[in-house]
């Protein structure tokens, strides 16, 4: 039996993160008639702490000797854990929420990403901002979300679309220090305005809520990244505006057999279907590929890694492959408008986003700048 | 709060200073030691280490290594990595323990060992390079591998723009390094294949002359980035007199047989494309002979140069 590993976060607001993650993997194993894998987890916290991180990844490859490893974990903490895959000679995927950039780093052939792209999304929805007519911009992210290189993505492409951004609001990651009163005076004099807008989790939900409760009627218009719009989240988040759109990377709603498989598979386990479920749902096809790969390329690292990236499949977000130069998974996106149902928020699914190809290298064509982040958490994971 | 491994750093001057910012800014530098360094580079690092409590070393050339034993017997460092350091640690400082020396070399390992590893892979035309860290043994670049990190050639990289683009990495690459030691519970290393080794000696003239008859378009152009800057060009002769070319590029153009070496014109852009033995031609933009560095056009102006060959 072969046997490889997964190294699981938690998080505060998404409780059931680790089950999701390991779920979607075991299911998604199962349902590609991958019976006889045994899956070995470590936990990594938050995955901001380095020693952890590392020496859970340790365990996994030199005491429990798994053929691959799977991570939910950002690019900074991949390359913390890159000398030790380089020299254990084993392949790292990493389950990437896609809060940073792939340039940041250098990719090598022992580390893949299996990302859910929410900078390219952010990329998209300020795109789509500027085509809505918007020419000015607030920036509005809280102390946590605004860490990531989203932030840089969301900015950047709203002015390379030829808009500007007036106003920048990051507010507290407590419930307690979390306020959008600063926009109040900002609105007033600028009613022509975007709000784009970077929230995960729970902040979601009190974003919505501020919204609601300070501009109730105004139908600010705003626009959102794919983790401002998971759903598990939004079923319990007040309806703030009609006009928050924005872009997605997977939705229940999205009709193909392989999401209709995903979603009754996940549902009859007894889960809500989710980004993180979905993410190692489809990593299943990616891991048996390595296994493949392994044993026809007698573990020559780069042979297995030139193999994979040509790989592709069909999962529940549609055609996923592999973009060369950084080892990263590209997947469709989607646009989309936020609905009220019985006062809280729903997706409606919009036209599949065309290009991402393109727009995917525009982003990692960036010049960075000394532009960083120094967030070693997962995304999402606070 | 953790307690940072000690780690002194051997350098041979600016290659490393990257690495010696991040490591001092990550906490891990104990102590520096620079070998034949200039006066200039050796103060500007001695004043930055006192200022930030970080002990200094010179050691100016080969003898001055007696001295190395004492002094890091008195530092009682954890680790000891080597970048770009210039000699051959002694046995008897090897001895200070097992596995202690790391050394990050700038080329992978152990197919490049040598001297200059960044001017032969490009020579070689290979499309990626690494940083090769490896245990230190008596010999150089002979000890355990723990990792070769990967970097990527870009077709138009040269000797400077490599090194630039390797003294960025390594920086990282021993900032990863640090980290492994501080968490890890065992460092995974091998022993290199001897079979696959090769020991590059240091170029000589013959490695960086032209031969126009034996080697293709290709084979020049990569060789004219190899030896750019630090051999001011790629050696060649002209009319008789030595000549450097620094920097070509493809002409997309076949030239009819003409002698490989042949000048066959000067085209808008003000480059002088020349016959190559794969029947391509290459365009030169810069070059350097007895009277200076100058253009194509500039040298163009000097003689009739059409028909005239490069040897």
């Amino acid at each position: 039996m072969q046997k490889i590993g997964v190294l699981l976060p938690r998080s505060t607001y998404y409780e059931t993160i680790s089950f999701d993650i390991y779920e979607g993997l075991k299911l998604g194993l199962e349902a590609i008639g991958e019976k006889d894998i045994k899956i070995v987890t470590e936990n990594i916290g938050f995955g901001a702490d380095k020693q952890q991180c590392y020496r859970s990844a340790e365990k996994l490859l030199l005491e429990e000797n798994v053929s691959l490893v799977l991570a939910f974990i950002g690019h900074r903490t991949a390359e913390l854990l890159r000398p030790l895959f380089l020299a254990a000679n084993k392949i790292l995927i990493v389950l990437d929420a896609g809060a940073n950039l792939p340039n940041e780093w250098p990719t090598c052939a022992n580390i893949f990403y299996h990302s859910l792209h929410n900078s390219l999304g952010a990329w998209l929805t300020a795109q789509k901002a500027s085509n809505d007519g918007y020419k000015k911009g607030a920036m509005v992210t809280g102390y946590y979300d605004g860490g990531y290189l989203h932030t840089y993505s969301i900015s950047k492409s709203f002015e390379d679309a030829g808009g500007t951004i007036f106003f920048n609001h990051a507010t507290g990651y407590k419930e307690n220090d979390f306020t959008m009163e600063p926009l109040q005076h900002y609105i007033n004099e600028n009613s022509d305005s975007a709000f784009l807008s970077l929230f995960s989790g729970d902040f979601v939900q009190w974003y919505f809520k501020e919204l609601k409760s300070r501009f109730s009627n105004q139908n600010l218009p705003i626009y959102l990244t794919p983790f401002g719009f998971e759903e598990t989240m939004l079923e319990n988040a007040v309806f703030p505006s009609n006009l928050v759109s924005g872009i997605v990377s997977w939705s229940k709603k999205i009709e193909n057999k392989e999401n209709k498989l995903f979603i009754e598979t996940i549902e009859a386990s007894g889960r809500k279907p989710n980004l993180f479920s979905l993410i190692s749902w489809e990593a299943a096809s990616i891991v048996t590929k390595v296994l493949e790969l392994l044993i026809e390329q007698k573990n020559n690292i780069p042979k297995i890694a030139s193999e994979l990236q040509k790989f592709e499949f069909n999962g529940p977000r549609g055609k996923i492959y592999f973009d060369e130069k950084t080892n990263t998974t590209i997947s469709d996106l989607y646009e989309v408008r936020l609905i009220e149902k019985n006062g809280m928020s729903e997706i409606e699914l919009g036209k599949r986003v065309n290009n991402i190809k393109e727009e995917f290298d525009k982003l990692c064509e960036l010049s960075l700048n000394n532009v960083t982040s120094a967030w070693y958490n997962s995304y999402t994971c606070i | 709060m953790e307690n940072k491994k000690k780690i002194v750093l051997l350098c041979g001057g600016k290659f490393a200073f990257k690495a010696l910012q991040l490591l001092a800014y990550e906490k891990f530098l104990f102590g520096v030691a620079i070998g034949k360094g200039t006066e200039i580079i050796n103060d500007a690092l001695e004043s930055a280490c006192e200022e930030n409590k970080i002990a200094f070393k010179s050691f100016p050339n080969k003898a001055s290594i007696s001295e190395m034993k004492t002094w890091i017997n008195n530092l009682q460092p954890d680790y000891i990595f080597s970048i770009s350091f210039p000699f051959l640690i002694p046995e008897d400082v090897l001895m200070y323990g097992k596995d202690k020396f790391i050394n990050f070399h700038p080329g992978p390992l152990p197919r490049y060992r040598g001297v200059m590893p960044i001017f032969e892979v490009l020579k070689n035309q290979e499309s990626e390079t690494a940083i090769g860290v490896h245990f230190m043994n008596a010999n150089f670049d002979e000890g355990n591998i723990i990792f070769n990190d990967p970097v990527l050639i870009e077709k138009e990289d040269t000797y400077g723009t490599l090194t630039v683009k390797l003294s960025n990495r390594v920086a990282q690459v021993a900032l990863n390094m640090a980290n492994m030691l501080q968490f890890a519970s065992k460092i995974p290393n091998y022993p290199q294949d001897e079979n696959e080794a090769y020991y590059y000696e240091k170029p000589q003239f013959s490695d960086t002359y032209i031969n126009w008859k034996r080697m293709d378009s290709e084979e020049i152009l990569s060789l004219i980035n190899a030896c750019n800057p630090w051999n001011n060009g790629a050696d060649t002769t002209f009319m008789g007199e030595q000549a450097k070319i620094i920097a070509a590029k493809h002409c997309n153009k076949p030239h009819n047989n003409s002698r490989p070496g042949t000048i066959i014109a000067i085209t808008e852009e003000n480059t002088i494309t020349v016959a190559c033995s794969d029947n391509k031609q290459i365009a030169i933009a810069i070059l350097s002979t007895d009277e200076g560095i100058m253009t194509a056009k500039q040298f163009s102006n000097k003689v009739n140069i059409i028909g005239n060959t490069f040897n």
